[in-house]
């Protein structure tokens, strides 16, 4: 290129290659440029240092706070927690303060250097190669190729886009073809048949009928959940100590708050502790284990069980049965629905119940649904799952703080109604569908104890705040309530006459249903966690020491006898014919008269 | 006294100089990672900072600051552009916005990304959009109109990033260019439909510069933003050229511009200097050659472009509605219905924290499928607007590529043209306009260029 050409071309100011600027920018760009490599060498250390030695996840400390889990007194112990503490977090804010430096640093060297870059870049010129030709080649050879790659491009980007739209699956799509295939669900009342343990074919097909759940003991206080059993022959006479009557007795594995329930021939309940939940099926006439599952691999279950207490437990809901299914649901929120061989159909997880002393509030199987009660600190809901694949069926949200209450199935001659206790209203809903069809505001405090329903009356109840009697109709409507001696977690018993009522320190006391009159109060001497049941015209109510109270269902206080288990009881017994099963804190007894 | 210069720097060194940014970028991508890496010091709850995505609401007195420093940026860079063709004060403009507009106000609102708000405002009644974000949304637009693309001279920030580390740029050639330049509106194309359809503000979440300005930001982020810079010091704005949405509204404007910058103050005899001046490929060539003779075959072709335009606007719109279920997941009320099946069907493996939240919210599950099936539908409409937007738009650059240009001096491509004022120097009569060389010292066009003449361009 001719000297005049490159002369023309040169910025306005532009001066001489061997000017001291141009000198200059060299040696700034280099020295920028080392500096800013061994910055970012240190950085890069740094970072792979404080990667491998994390002060905010030291083990010093996770093992020192594992050590006052055990020895929460522990002063020394504090104090060295809170200097391994404050240690880890001036190393914290130490590290913050480098790496905010370092990279403050980082990026000045970095325009330092792009500066200095630039200015000997500014004195480069871009002059054409006059031995090519102008534009490089055939301008129109371009185009036709710009057009024939367009095409290509754009043919190509059409075609992948619908092969993706093509092999794409949408849950939501696949979600609505399910629900409309599951929309004409069987008719409710269809029976499972006399063999009450349903076979595979069966599971799939139909649902028991009100006569097969009144034949079992399917949930938290039998069928409906509502304390009443309808099998014949119970025991009224057994003695743990001496054996009597006691026809077999076997240790639990696990703990657990929850009931027994009974299918048929077989038993379940579930135990677990931290690591482990499991559903157990125990042969109800010898009392061997025929199967027991783990409730392990639940997508979204949380790694740490949550924080209870105690009283509750890590299986304090008991489980629903129904012939076809056995579902269970934990502390943790894992609920697991299994076939009466113990083969695990479907397990979920509700999300972590938020929840003080443990979530406690027992499922129950509604024809195809199963029906969880979830009234957590977060909020109120209840959650309605397909029994057969757990699949969501409906979540109704409810206006309600936490409970541990259970719910019942109030069969009204108009509908079947589910109904629920909690602060601060007692509420109905659709089982099928979730709507709400009535509530009445009347609880407050932490809800424990379950309602009662009996010849168009509910009644609920909860210590500090009332017995409330409900009467349906066009319209529920509070009929009249009481206010002394009140349950705290005892659930209530109803009759079509009376309803009783069991206060933790063990006063009982019963009214006249339709008026709330009351007939009787008796002082037991020891406590009740449990729930009256009631069982050929006497209330079976098993106090905190394992004695069984049995009275007659009367408006005249009428002690019939009392046994004793031998052990402490909390939970409620599971009557089936001649039978009563009990269990205690460590051990499962199956109770009734020995032949001879 | 020039020679020196061309070997100055040779390849080698600037490999060097890019393998150094190279590690210098590596070791920003691992600061960033440190900076996210750490949650604060809360040792029980387990709450990780989320990412940085927005910086704080600013009130409307420095609302209005913005708006006005916006006016004038974009007035002065139309100024220092057309009328003082000053590339030192366009640059120093640019270093005033990048700082301004980049790292004070931390990369928002700004215009490249307020066509989202504009667009989920016109389909959603119940957004208003700022009129701060309207105002940033229309100015460079109208300024572009009448005067070009001044705001990518020197007022993007984005624009600037990238800018002040070009160094050693290589030329794209034409069919490779005019492929690349469609990308642009395939990004276009998404950031409306997921701006109108409420899903996420893609052009935001991808913007691979505002990490640098927060000093945070995601690591694939920072990787990005890091790539483009490392490509931007050969590949000139790669950002600008092949991927900025609001850009092909600006190459729109530009290209219907009032008046633009011209390469030459005067007139142009084709001596060829500026010819690779520009690091954006936007000085066009003079086109002498003839072209194709016009028979009744390329009629016919045009002919059929026309007629095919609605079957192939049809087609991609079908294309387009058919990727509907993949596009909406994009959207969180979808994604998250989604999840939370496919959690409930066992097979996802952990639960996410918008499923946990989703949870703990006691909101009805046929609520949130119902939601989520409206938005399906959404963007099975938004889908067929979309694709048919596509078709039409690669179906008129190709007819555009058929359209016959012949110019016989050197000039801008209006649509390409950043008015940045880099080829201005090259020009002799340039240089006489500011009185360097007298008139009679303009060098004549080479003999082997086949371009005599002037022309008062």
């Amino acid at each position: 290129m001719p000297e005049d050409r490159k002369t023309l071309s040169v910025s306005p100011g532009a001066a001489p290659a061997s000017d001291s600027l141009l000198q200059a920018a060299r040696r700034t760009a280099v020295v920028a440029a080392v500096l800013a490599a061994i910055l970012s060498t240190l950085m890069t250390a740094h970072y792979l240092q404080t990667r491998s030695a994390d002060p905010l996840k030291s083990q010093a400390l996770a093992r020192l706070m594992l050590q006052l889990r055990d020895n929460p007194e522990d002063a020394a112990l504090k104090e060295q927690i809170r200097a391994l503490d404050l240690l880890a977090r001036r190393a914290y804010f130490l590290n913050q303060w480098q790496i905010r430096t370092g990279s403050f640093l980082l990026f000045a060297f970095l325009l330092v250097f792009l500066a200095s870059m630039k200015i000997i870049h500014s004195r480069r010129l871009a002059l054409p190669d006059l031995g090519r030709e102008p534009g490089g080649g055939s301008y129109w050879e371009e185009k036709l190729l710009a057009r024939r790659y367009l095409l290509l491009l754009g043919t190509g980007l059409g075609l992948v886009a619908v092969a993706l739209g093509l092999v794409s699956e949408s849950e939501l799509k696949k979600y609505g073809s399910l629900s409309a295939r599951r929309e004409p669900a069987g008719p409710p009342g269809a029976t499972a048949g006399p063999d009450p343990v349903a076979s595979p074919k069966q599971a799939a097909s139909a649902f028991p009928g009100l006569e097969a759940l009144q034949q079992n003991w399917p949930g938290f206080r039998g069928p409906d959940g509502n304390g009443v059993a309808y099998a014949a022959g119970v025991p009224a006479e057994w003695d743990g100590r001496s054996s009597k009557n006691i026809l077999w007795k076997v240790p639990v594995p696990l703990p657990g708050k929850n009931s027994p329930v009974v299918w048929g021939s077989r038993l379940f309940l579930s135990g677990a502790d931290k690591k482990s939940e499991v559903v157990f099926c125990f042969d109800r006439e010898s009392g061997k284990i025929l199967w027991q599952s783990e409730l392990k691999d639940i997508p979204g279950a949380p790694a740490e069980p949550p924080r209870i207490s105690e009283d509750t437990g890590y299986a304090a809901p008991t489980l629903a049965v129904d012939g076809r299914f056995v579902c269970a649901v934990f502390s943790t929120g894992n609920v697991g629905c299994f076939d009466m061989d113990g083969k695990r159909i479907w397990a979920r997880n509700l999300g972590i119940p938020d929840n003080h002393y443990g979530h406690a509030s027992s499922p129950l199987i509604f024809e195809d649904l199963l029906l969880v009660p979830f009234d957590q600190n977060s909020g109120g809901r209840l959650v309605a799952l397909r029994v057969g694949d757990g699949s969501p069926a409906y979540e109704k949200r409810r206006e309600v703080q936490i409970s541990w209450a259970s719910p019942i199935l109030a069969r009204t001659p108009a509908r079947p109604e589910l109904v629920l206790s909690a602060n601060p209203l007692v509420a109905a809903y659709d089982p099928r569908t979730g709507e709400e069809l009535w509530q009445v505001k009347c609880m407050s405090g932490e809800v424990g104890p379950s309602p009662a329903y009996a010849d168009g009356m509910v009644f609920a109840v909860n210590e500090y705040a009332r017995l409330a009697a409900i009467r349906l109709g066009a319209k529920a409507e509070m009929a009249w309530e009481y206010l002394e001696d009140l349950s705290s977690v005892s659930s209530l018993l109803a009759t079509r006459d009376y309803v009783f009522n069991v206060a933790s320190y063990g006063a009982v006391s019963c009214f006249q249903a339709k008026t709330g009159e009351r007939h009787w109060i008796h002082d037991f001497p020891n406590g009740v966690y449990s729930s009256p049941v009631l069982a050929g015209g006497l209330v079976y109510m098993i106090d905190i020491n394992g004695i069984t109270h049995i009275f007659k269902a009367d408006k005249t206080f009428q002690p019939v006898r009392s046994n004793e288990l031998g052990e402490k009881t909390f939970t409620v017994p599971a009557f089936m014919p001649g039978r009563i099963y009990i269990r205690a804190e460590s051990n499962l007894y199956g109770i009734g008269e020995k032949s001879s | 006294m020039l020679k020196g210069y061309s070997y100055m720097f040779p390849s080698a060194r600037t490999g060097a100089a890019l393998a150094i940014l190279c590690w210098l970028g590596g070791a920003w991508a691992a600061w960033a990672q440190i900076k996210e890496r750490f949650p604060k010091p809360d040792f029980q709850s387990g709450y990780i900072r989320p990412d940085l995505q927005t910086p704080a609401p600013r009130s409307m007195a420095w609302e209005m600051a913005d708006i006005a420093v916006l006016a004038a940026a974009l007035a002065a860079a139309t100024y220092l552009a057309h009328r003082t063709r000053s590339r030192r004060s366009i640059f120093l403009l640019m270093i005033f916005s990048l700082l301004y507009f980049g790292f004070f106000r931390e990369g928002c609102v700004c215009p490249v990304g307020s066509v989202q708000n504009v667009f989920l405002a016109l389909f959603t009644p119940g957004y208003a959009v700022p009129f701060t974000v309207i105002a940033f949304f229309l100015l460079p637009l109208a300024f572009a109109l009448l005067f070009g693309r001044t705001f990518c001279a020197a007022v993007c920030p984005l624009g600037m990033m990238q800018d002040v580390v070009i160094l050693k740029p290589v030329r794209i050639p034409g069919r490779l260019a005019d492929i690349l330049g469609a990308i642009p509106y395939i990004y276009l194309t998404l950031t409306l439909l997921f701006a109108a359809t409420g899903a996420t503000f893609l052009t935001c979440r991808l913007d691979p510069f505002v990490g640098f300005f927060r000093f945070g930001a995601t690591f694939p982020l920072v990787l990005f933003g890091i790539s483009m810079l490392v490509l931007g010091t050969v590949v000139a704005r790669p950002y600008c050229r092949f991927l900025c949405p609001y850009g092909v509204l600006l190459d729109w404007m530009s290209k219907l511009s009032w008046r633009h910058v011209k390469i030459t103050p005067g007139e142009c005899n084709n001596c060829r200097l500026c010819e690779d001046s520009c690091p954006f490929g936007a000085i066009r060539t003079p086109v002498l050659e003839s072209p194709p003779p016009v028979g009744r075959m390329e009629v016919r072709r045009l002919a059929m472009q026309f007629l095919l335009l609605p079957a192939v606007v049809l087609a991609a719109g079908w294309a387009g509605a058919e990727l509907h279920l993949v596009l909406a997941r994009m959207h969180p009320v979808v994604s998250l219905a989604e999840e939370v099946l496919a959690h409930d069907a066992g097979k996802s493996g952990e639960v996410s924290d918008p499923v946990k939240a989703y949870r703990a919210s006691g909101k009805p599950l046929a609520e949130l499928l119902s939601e989520a099936d409206a938005l399906q539908g959404r963007f099975r409409t938004g889908g067929w607007l979309a694709g048919g937007f596509l078709g039409l738009a690669f179906a008129w650059k190709r007819i555009h590529l058929l359209v016959r240009r012949k110019s016989p001096w050197y000039d801008l491509d209006r649509g390409a043209c950043f008015s940045c004022g880099r080829c201005f120097s090259y020009c002799p009569y340039e240089k006489v306009r500011l009185g360097l060389i007298p008139p009679d010292a303009v060098p004549e066009p080479p003999e082997n260029n086949n371009l005599n003449g002037k022309n008062h361009a």
